[in-house]
């Protein structure tokens, strides 16, 4: 510490420093004795402040005001997945259609709301502009909940189809009175899954399924934020590991830029 | 300075490529390494400005980082349509006309907006494959420079305006039978307008229809021609891959007939074209010696003599050779003569209806020309005037005084897509709708007809020619839809109408409409042949041709054609007066000078290029250039060569004469930028002997300090075949459609920032009389051994596992070292906001699946990496490997004589794997040991020994 102090006085020209290299005429002192202590005590205080100011930026990044995490997002009409889903049992792909064959799961026309509510809950004000957009042919305007940058291009039906369930990404929306993000869907997170697929992998059948990831996926998150190696095979992983040799997930490929963005 | 790049040339004692004659002078004497001023500071800004703004914007720019991302909104259907799936393209055939003819279309539709124009491979016009002008339709479509409303004498007016005047006008009309009412339009391909102009002229037995065309004073060449068939060819100056708008035909089955057994092709023209650059004997006349040199030829043929040009025997011998199999094709900017004398030689070798067809002519009324208008006019004989897409204004002869003219008509109506020179002088202008929001139908010129069907609503209030014919004859329906469907409805077919009318739609032709027999010869084209008076026959000749890109100037308006560098001169955003090395030594003109041409008492300043491979004594200039109403973008580029247009003979004639003045021009060409540094880029065999062994033309060096990587399957690599390349750059607007490409104006192309992902390269070979012309597309090599990749500070351009060279936007910099360090010259830099990002409608054009660039990032070909990735989810998805063809990059989509395959390298039965064996394969700039996934086949060159 001390080496740095002198270092940091002679750098700003340091009083004493002066008064012993200064031979012949005595110059007048720059700066006032109390100077070093400042100096001292600045200087564990800018490394403090930086960690602080690092610390923040950090958190504030991963908080829930930057990610949107668990923030639900006002849309014109309050749609509940929870009644739907959890109350009614209406599958994902009713109103997604497109999951499984397009980029963008697709979000319903009007014609498929009204299918129901021209039935039931007809006169229900909350549906006012459901009605409204029905008998004007103007369209409804949501609100998107997951959005990723635009040099990002995401593929639903890929993931569908490779075993990826709708919950490992969207969370229980059999849950959410209101719709909103689970997850970051920060590049990270993205990373996360693309560079240990068989701990998300599922079978077919339960990708549309409303349930908790299997337990090992949940594990497997804890540990691959640990950064524990991909190469580890604890057993809870087998089954994913099974699905992801049968589906012939080239995992090489998986990490490239080129997957995602172009 | 010059020895290192002489030392690198492969095959010592080869005559050189280059690319002009300044880089001739280069590599001979040894000139700068870069251009003069290269190491100027551009700019008024002071250092000590720069610095400061680029600190401000530093700070600026992280400060801005710190915003959250905007709210989208995601807007369903209301009722979806049954067909289309968000984030689905899909497909829809249509057709559109050029010079009369119909070119069948496919057209890729992303959520309702036509983002991507291909060729219908069931039309016999294109099978699949497009051009220049079809790949460039799609930005006309959303120019924000279109005409966005109504006019009446120069103020918005509305349609119901117009109705009332028509009602108006058609009771006189009615009164007089007609009289001296005209009808103006350009080359007309739909059967139904020809029906209902035919209906008008019955209604009004007085009107008169003219047709004018300044681009296609004939039908397109190649239409009648079956290239396939013919195995030798001589051109009289026929330019069938590129005379006005390039036939995707003609290229495709010349194409076939060189890959089978090369053929071999003898052009004589005046000024290099396309065709010329593939030629086999190639020789460089001036349109006089043209004229003897095809009656010496037809004479040869006839009975065999003593030829004063060694030439001509040797020709005729080999047509005579090939009876049946040869085909002698005269240009249609030709005299009569020289059309007589081609005609001749085909009956004489039994060539017609072997190698030639000839078409039949489209049904219905014939049209007047545009001088008997432009006298009536004058005359005052015409009292309303409804002119139909074209613009006289500007695209007609001097002589005529079509402005004059038209101020003596007291109704003048213009329906158009533009508010042109003419709109601004008619009294109503009408915007017209592009051809992907309206309804129509097309005839080929081999019969063949296709409806043409929109593919998004008209985008301003505009109307189809049927629409506002409709009107002109009070006639319902009014609606376009119904318009051309009660006209097929009331056509004879068999079967019924709904189920055929369906089909026609989906399969974009109708079936069994197009014939292909050989019905009795036409007579000669009517074209008056060019007087010649004594006085000029000592002079220089002059040559009026249509642009290649911008045709008779109706595209100036559309910035991809403008920026597209020409063939040969590489010439963007302007054009120029072409003449030979020897006749500027012997004027003492210099390349640059801006000189007056003066020809038969008119005067046009225009900038002199020297052009090699020019024949000597004439002068050739393109139209199209020098308008002064397109728009914003084609307004004020180049010089008005109508200026010197007469009538009487339109593509020029003798009694030229050149004034040098002091003004100099600096012309916006790319053909110095990316340099080749004299390394030879063009392989060229000789049919026949040995091919050069790759050992010895670039010895190996595999040595290398990067580690090896094993690709596995698929590895993405693509050959382009030199040989059947016809150097039209189909591929390049293909890949600026379908990659969001920007163009970045003359200005910056003076600087060398031009942003074409694949470029064609022009070279000449031999000397500078007659040299070879030679062309060569460059896309990205990607390398195995990427320079590029080992200098990027934050790895943004990076290998994936497919070997393809990856560049990552969102993690460049902007540093600009990859694009230092690539040996070709591949990579683009956005040094400013060059996308148009405001113009809602040029928003509406972009590809969704490719990302739209800003300002400081590099980009380069992704070998259409969205399309892989596609066919890979697809393949995925059916759990199967990709299939071989199932992967298209959009140039080899484009291009029409299928010149490039893409495929993967590592599939032992892939058709790119397999031309990699071919001992035509090259890499360019092998000796680098960069190990590119571009290569190339060598072009190869079957000269007549009597000749050669």
């Amino acid at each position: 510490m001390g080496q740095i102090v002198c270092a940091w006085q002679a750098a700003i020209g340091g009083a004493r420093g002066l008064r012993v290299n200064s031979g012949f005429a005595r110059m007048a002192q720059l700066f006032p004795q109390y100077t070093n202590t400042l100096a001292r005590i600045a200087l564990p205080c800018l490394a403090l402040g930086f960690s602080v100011v690092a610390w923040a930026v950090h958190a504030a990044w991963f908080s829930s005001y930057a990610t949107e995490v668990n923030t639900p997002v006002e849309q014109p009409v309050p749609f509940s997945h929870q009644h739907h889903v959890a109350g009614l049992g209406i599958d994902c792909r009713y109103c997604h259609t497109s999951v499984e064959t397009s980029a963008f799961a697709g979000l319903p026309p009007t014609e498929t709301c009204m299918t129901c509510h021209s039935q039931v809950w007809r006169d229900a004000p909350i549906l006012g502009p459901v009605r409204e957009s029905w008998t004007t042919g103007r369209r409804l305007r949501w609100k998107r909940v997951h959005d990723l940058p635009d040099y990002v291009y995401f593929n639903h039906s890929i993931h569908v189809q490779e075993g990826i369930a709708c919950v490992s990404c969207h969370g229980r929306v059999d849950r959410m009175p209101l719709m909103a993000k689970q997850h970051s869907l920060y590049m990270r997170w993205c990373l996360d899954c693309h560079r240990a697929p068989e701990r998300h992998v599922q079978p077919m059948s339960e990708v549309f399924v409303m349930r908790d990831e299997p337990a090992q996926a949940a594990a497997a998150s804890r540990l691959a934020s640990r950064g524990e190696l991909r190469g580890e095979s604890p057993p809870i992983f087998e089954r994913g590991r099974q699905a992801v040799r049968e589906k012939a997930v080239r995992d090489t490929r998986l990490e490239d830029c080129s997957i995602c963005h172009r | 300075m010059s020895t290192p790049y002489r030392a690198s040339v492969p095959t010592p004692g080869a005559s050189p490529q280059w690319r002009s004659l300044d880089d001739l002078a280069r590599l001979e004497g040894g000139g700068d390494e870069f251009p003069a001023d290269a190491s100027e500071w551009p700019d008024a800004l002071s250092r000590r400005r720069f610095l400061q703004l680029m600190a401000g914007s530093l700070a600026l720019a992280g400060t801005g980082a710190c915003t959250r991302q905007p709210r989208e909104e995601i807007v369903p259907y209301v009722r979806q349509p049954e067909a289309l799936q968000p984030g689905q393209p899909l497909y829809f055939a249509t057709a559109m006309e050029l010079g009369g003819e119909a070119f069948g279309l496919l057209v890729r539709s992303d959520s309702g907006r036509p983002t991507k124009i291909e060729g219908n491979p069931a039309h016999p016009a294109t099978l699949g494959r497009s051009s220049v002008h079809m790949q460039a339709a799609l930005l006309t479509l959303y120019d924000p420079g279109r005409s966005q409303g109504l006019m009446k004498s120069g103020s918005p007016a509305t349609w119901e305006d117009l109705l009332g005047t028509l009602t108006e006008q058609r009771a006189r009309w009615q009164e007089r039978a007609g009289a001296g009412l005209r009808l103006l339009t350009r080359r007309i391909a739909s059967p139904t307008l020809r029906e209902q102009i035919a209906r008008l002229l019955t209604k009004y037995p007085q009107a008169q229809w003219h047709e004018h065309d300044a681009a296609f004073p004939a039908p397109p060449l190649p239409a009648g021609l079956r290239l396939e068939r013919a195995e030798v060819i001589v051109s009289l100056d026929a330019d069938f891959f590129g005379s006005g708008a390039l036939h995707p035909r003609a290229a495709f089955d010349f194409a076939k007939r060189r890959r089978a057994d090369h053929g071999r092709l003898y052009v004589v023209e005046s000024t290099p074209s396309l065709t010329g650059a593939m030629a086999d004997h190639r020789r460089a006349l001036r349109p006089g010696e043209l004229a003897d040199f095809a009656r010496g030829l037809a004479r040869a043929v006839r009975e065999p003599g003593a030829e004063a040009d060694p030439w001509i025997p040797a020709i005729a011998r080999d047509l005579t050779e090939h009876r049946g199999r040869s085909l002698v094709v005269a240009g249609e900017f030709q005299s009569p003569e020289v059309q007589a004398s081609a005609r001749e030689l085909n009956e004489a070798l039994g060539n017609v209806g072997q190698t030639i067809d000839n078409l039949p002519p489209a049904p219905g009324p014939r049209a007047a020309a545009l001088p008997e208008l432009a006298r009536a006019m004058h005359s005052g004989e015409v009292e309303a005037l409804l002119i139909f897409g074209a613009n006289p204004a500007y695209d007609s002869p001097a002589d005529l005084d079509f402005n004059a003219a038209l101020e003596k008509v007291p109704f003048t109506l213009h329906h158009g897509i533009y508010f042109d020179e003419t709109a601004g002088r008619c009294a109503w202008h009408v915007p017209e709708s592009h051809f992907l929001e309206s309804w129509s139908d097309a005839r080929a010129l081999d019969g063949t007809v296709s409806i043409v069907q929109p593919l998004i609503e008209p985008l301003y209030p505009s109307k189809s020619a049927h629409e506002l014919f409709a009107a002109l004859l009070g006639e319902l329906p009014a609606d376009g839809y119904e318009i051309v469907r009660s006209a097929w409805q009331q056509r004879p077919g068999g079967g019924g109408f709904e189920s055929a009318w369906r089909k026609t739609l989906h399969d974009g032709i109708a079936p069994q409409t197009g014939t292909v027999s050989a019905p009795p010869a036409q007579g000669a084209t009517t074209q008056i042949p060019p007087t010649e008076p004594a006085a000029f026959q000592a002079s220089l000749e002059l040559i009026i041709r249509p642009d290649p890109h911008l045709l008779d100037g109706r595209l100036a308006e559309n910035a991809w054609l403008q920026e597209l560098p020409k063939p040969f001169t590489k010439l963007t955003w302007g054009n120029a007066a072409h003449l030979s090395p020897r006749t500027a030594e012997r004027l003492g003109l210099a390349h640059g000078d801006v000189a007056e041409l003066r020809y038969r008492g008119r005067t046009v300043r225009a900038p002199l290029w020297i052009l090699p491979g020019h024949a000597d004594e004439c002068v050739t200039i393109h139209l199209g250039h020098g308008r002064n109403c397109a728009g914003s973008v084609g307004s004020g580029c180049g010089f008005n060569a109508f200026a010197l247009q007469t009538s009487e003979a339109p593509w020029g004639g003798r009694g030229l004469e050149i004034h040098k003045t002091r003004e100099r021009h600096v012309f916006a060409t790319t053909q110095e930028h990316q340099r080749m540094e004299g390394r030879e880029p063009v392989r060229v065999e000789t049919l026949g002997k040995p091919t050069t062994p790759p050992a010895e033309a670039a010895p190996a060096r595999e040595e290398t300090l990067y580690p090896n990587i094993d690709y596995g399957r698929p590895s993405w690599g693509m050959v382009i075949d030199l040989n059947t390349c016809i150097g039209c750059s189909a591929c390049t607007i293909a890949c600026q459609a379908e990659n969001n490409i920007p163009v970045v104006g003359r200005e910056q192309v003076l600087r060398g920032r031009e942003m074409h992902w694949i470029r064609v390269d022009a070279y000449f070979a031999g000397s500078v009389e007659a040299p070879q012309l030679l062309h060569q597309p460059v896309p990205c090599m990607h390398c195995e051994n990427a320079p590029c990749e080992a200098v990027c500070p934050v790895a943004a351009t990076v290998h994936d596992h497919e070997g393809l060279n990856v560049m990552v936007y969102n993690r460049c910099i902007g540093t600009r070292y990859c694009s230092n360090n690539c040996p070709y010259k591949v990579r683009r830099f956005n040094f400013l906001s060059y996308n148009d990002t405001h113009a809602p409608q040029l928003a509406l054009m972009r590809n969704p699946e490719v990302s739209v660039r800003m300002r400081g990032v590099m980009e380069k070909c992704t070998y259409c990496i969205q399309r892989i990735s596609a066919a890979r989810i697809e393949a995925e998805k059916e759990a199967r490997p990709i299939r071989d063809g199932e992967v298209v990059p959009a140039c080899a989509q484009a291009c029409p004589a299928e010149a490039i395959t893409f495929g993967d390298i590592h599939d032992p039965e892939s058709r790119v794997a397999a031309l990699r064996q071919s001992p035509r394969h090259y890499a360019l700039l092998a000796e680098l040991n960069t190990r590119p996934h571009t290569t190339y086949l060598a072009r190869v060159r079957n000269p007549n020994p009597e000749i050669a």
